[in-house]
């Protein structure tokens, strides 16, 4: 889409209907580079840690921004479920939206170059993606049938090429790629310079590792599974609140019939984490993994769930049915999802999630 | 490419079968990279018409009076006037991969203008693993500069043996009747650099046009059906091999790649005819693929012959119904595994891909550098694997010996 700045352009799409939520701690900075793809929209600012901070904005932007004492402010005791000093706190952003899609990415994300130079507008390619179907249920080999220059492959059957609404868009990374602590430990210098020029749908019944870094989805239809968990302060794990979101995200939409696209668009990743404190974060997740992805490639959800609320709560039972035994953090985890649904149906009474575009 | 130095890797491992019922001048592009490879060519249509090979390849050519002789009685399982015939090539076949290309498939070119090696890029996909059970959002984590993302749960790193590598294609896509009818002008412009697994429980429509898979673990299942001449469908030939591949792929923990390798084709084919061909089987698909979706094979089908064989059956009782031709294909299915059987008595016991081949490959790299990939990429795992264990093991032994050397080595550890 073309700059807003350029005379009889066409407006940003969906203005009015995405909020771009950023979990930040320092500073936003990165904001001057994105400008000409986001100032049009607005923000949701979550502050992290310590709240007597000020986190400077560049000018011109129109935001929000709620640190840990508007947290606790707006929630009251259910603030217990929002993560503190770790970048889950994002979710409090989706929760405290009012609009349809969101697009959340992190302070150390910046724009990228396609293969022919130009910038990559990131967020104008998250909304093609979450604008058009997916293709859940057969796999296209020449990925999105909806992009412009392709389609569906001899063999696709027609009744499938309706396609379902899509719920989220997954974008990738260019430059430092989002590997676990042994991985970033054993290539400290792996860089990711592939472009692949693709947007696919991620098949009903397989699960992926959903990066919360470069994300967007249709608040309308999934949010209430986007609850980023319990990480941080107090917790015994960090760095799995984006995969732990996904994997209920994604049994949720294959139950609810809805779709999940990865792959464009890419953004820049500036900054590798240090491995040594990721692996202290990640440490126990990595054994627990072993047994929560079985968990969720198993998990059944009865029809009568119809909404992504229902589905969350019931969610939130086998998890505390079968994730307890391998440690008391997952009991927890499964009350603290109960409460971002109880606060999310409070702060967005006006209807369940039906899972309808 | 001619006059560079040439290597062609696996040679004695792999057949490349081209269908054919004209000529096989394309071969002339392809010489750089198929010379030194045994092809295998079977000839569709008028057995009395000559087809001329180019010179210098090695092949064996068959045709349909080839096809009776040598099957008998079970010829008939082989398609006649139709590119379905190809699988008459996998049967015969000894080698442990098969190569398969149309006749108007050519060599295309890579963003960089360079030239690609199909056959290479196949067998690299082939010759590393797949990972079908969880879906990593860096795609094959075994190219070069790639991995397993974050999350991905580690016991599934090692990853499973990949049985077929379905490539794609530049210029005219492999599109159906009505595609073609209602867009006759679009054009496959886009390169997509990567390669990726078909995510276990998910169909695909296999495309035939630039394929490889592995004949011994896979190929009973490569069979085409009945199209062609006397048959009331045609152009569902790859697409009914590939969904009882992956079905029986899914069941035997094995894997398939798509993606790379790119060729170009260059023929539209007719889609006045095509929609002939394809009439019935735009129908039929919307019974076969909730069939395939549902199919469940049995514990004991521990090969895939037996896997084929149960699905053989599965197909004569739910889509018998559905028009008598299933039937004769049921039957026909049963016919293929025996002359697989008959032509190839020792096999159906599981064997693996690696590590020889992939030792053999990396060995004799075309490109400059050797892919990092299998044996390189299950070191890396191990050094993975060590390190996390050593940096988890080593502050407990500290503590241990802070409480025990009644020292203080903790500060002096912590501060290093």
């Amino acid at each position: 889409m073309a700059d807003t700045s350029s005379h009889g352009s066409p407006p940003p799409p969906l203005k009015d209907e995405l909020d771009i939520v950023i979990p930040t701690i320092r500073n936003l900075d990165f904001l001057e580079m994105w400008r000409p793809f986001f100032q049009p929209y607005h923000l949701i600012i979550v502050q992290d840690g310590d709240p007597t901070k000020t986190i400077k904005v560049p000018p011109g932007f129109d935001y929000d921004l709620y640190n840990r004492n508007d947290i606790n402010k707006l929630l009251g005791p259910r603030a217990s479920c929002i993560s503190f000093k770790d970048s889950a706190c994002r979710c409090f952003g989706y929760m405290v939206s009012k609009k349809k899609y969101i697009y959340t990415i992190d302070d150390d994300c910046f724009v990228a170059n396609d293969p022919s130079g130009l910038p990559i507008n990131a967020l104008e390619q998250h909304i093609k993606n979450l604008l058009c179907p997916s293709t859940p249920y057969f796999f296209n080999t020449l990925y999105d049938p909806f992009r412009e220059g392709a389609d569906y492959v001899r063999g696709y059957p027609f009744s499938l090429r309706e396609g379902v609404p899509t719920a989220v868009s997954h974008g990738l990374w260019l430059n430092i790629p989002d590997y676990d602590a042994p991985t970033q430990l054993v290539k400290p210098l792996e860089r990711n310079t592939r472009y692949v020029d693709a947007v696919l749908t991620i098949p009903k019944g397989t699960l992926f590792p959903m990066c919360g870094m470069n994300l967007a989805f249709d608040r309308d239809l999934i949010g209430p599974a986007m609850y980023f968990g319990l990480m941080g302060e107090g917790q015994p794990i960090g760095r799995y609140d984006d995969m732990w979101a996904g994997w209920c995200c994604k049994v949720i939409t294959d139950h609810l019939g809805l779709g999940i696209k990865t792959g464009l668009p890419y953004i820049y990743h500036s900054k590798a984490s240090n491995p040594f404190v990721n692996l202290r974060k990640e440490y126990k997740g990595i054994f627990w993994q072993e047994d929560i992805i079985p968990f969720f490639q198993n998990v059944v959800l009865p029809k009568e769930c119809t909404t992504v609320q229902k589905c969350y709560i019931e969610l939130s039972k086998q998890v505390k049915e079968k994730l307890s035994k391998v440690d008391p953090y997952f009991d927890k985890l499964a009350d603290a999802m109960v409460t971002w649904i109880e606060a999310w149906d409070e702060l967005n009474p006006s209807g369940a999630s039906k899972g309808k575009a | 490419m001619s006059g560079s130095a040439f290597t062609p890797i696996l040679k004695d491992e792999v057949d490349i079968v081209i269908p054919t019922i004209r000529n096989l001048d394309f071969l002339e592009m392809w010489r750089p990279f198929f010379e030194g490879y045994h092809l295998i060519i079977v000839q569709d249509g008028d057995p009395s018409k000559a087809i001329k090979v180019p010179q210098g390849f090695d092949y064996e050519l068959y045709n349909r009076n080839d096809i009776n002789r040598i099957l008998g009685p079970r010829a008939h399982c082989i398609s006649f006037k139709d590119s379905a015939c190809r699988c008459f090539g996998f049967l015969l076949s000894k080698k442990k991969y098969i190569f398969t290309i149309d006749d108007d498939c050519f060599v295309a070119k890579d963003p960089s203008g360079k030239e690609i090696d199909a056959l290479e890029q196949h067998l690299k996909n082939l010759l590393t693993p797949s990972t079908p059970f969880f879906f990593n959002t860096l795609y094959d984590p075994y190219r070069e500069g790639t991995d397993f993302v974050r999350g991905y749960p580690f016991s599934l790193r090692e990853g499973v043996p990949t049985v077929v590598s379905h490539g794609l294609w530049l210029n005219v896509p492999d599109y159906d009747a009505p595609t073609q009818l209602v867009k006759p002008l679009e054009r496959n412009n886009r390169y997509v650099d990567a390669v990726m697994t078909i995510p276990k429980g998910t169909l695909f429509p296999m495309c035939g046009m630039n394929l490889a898979f592995n004949r011994e673990l896979i190929g009973p299942a490569m069979y085409f059906g009945l199209m062609g001449d006397g048959q009331p469908v045609g152009r569902y030939d790859d697409m009914w091999a590939g969904w009882c591949m992956k079905v029986i792929s899914d069941h035997l923990g094995l894997g398939v790649k798509t993606g790379l390798p790119y060729i170009w084709h260059s023929k539209a084919s007719n889609p006045f005819v095509n929609l002939k061909k394809e009439y019935k089987g735009i129908y039929w698909q919307e019974e076969l693929i909730p069939f395939f979706q549902s199919v469940s094979l049995p514990k004991e089908c521990t090969t895939t012959q037996k896997c084929y064989i149960e699905l053989s059956k599965l197909v004569k009782a739910k889509l018998g119904q559905v028009d008598d031709y299933f039937n004769k294909l049921a039957d026909a299915m049963v016919t293929w595994i025996e002359a697989w059987d008959e032509l190839h008595p020792s096999s159906g016991a599981k064997s693996e891909a690696l590590p020889n081949d992939l030792e053999v490959f990396l060995r004799c790299p075309r490109e400059e550098s050797a892919p990092r990939n299998g044996i390189h990429h299950v070191a890396f795992n191990w050094i993975r694997f060590s390190s996390w264990c050593l940096l988890s093991v080593a502050p407990l032994t500290i503590f241990f010996l802070h409480i025990h050397l009644d020292r203080d080595w903790l500060p002096l550890i912590v501060s290093m």
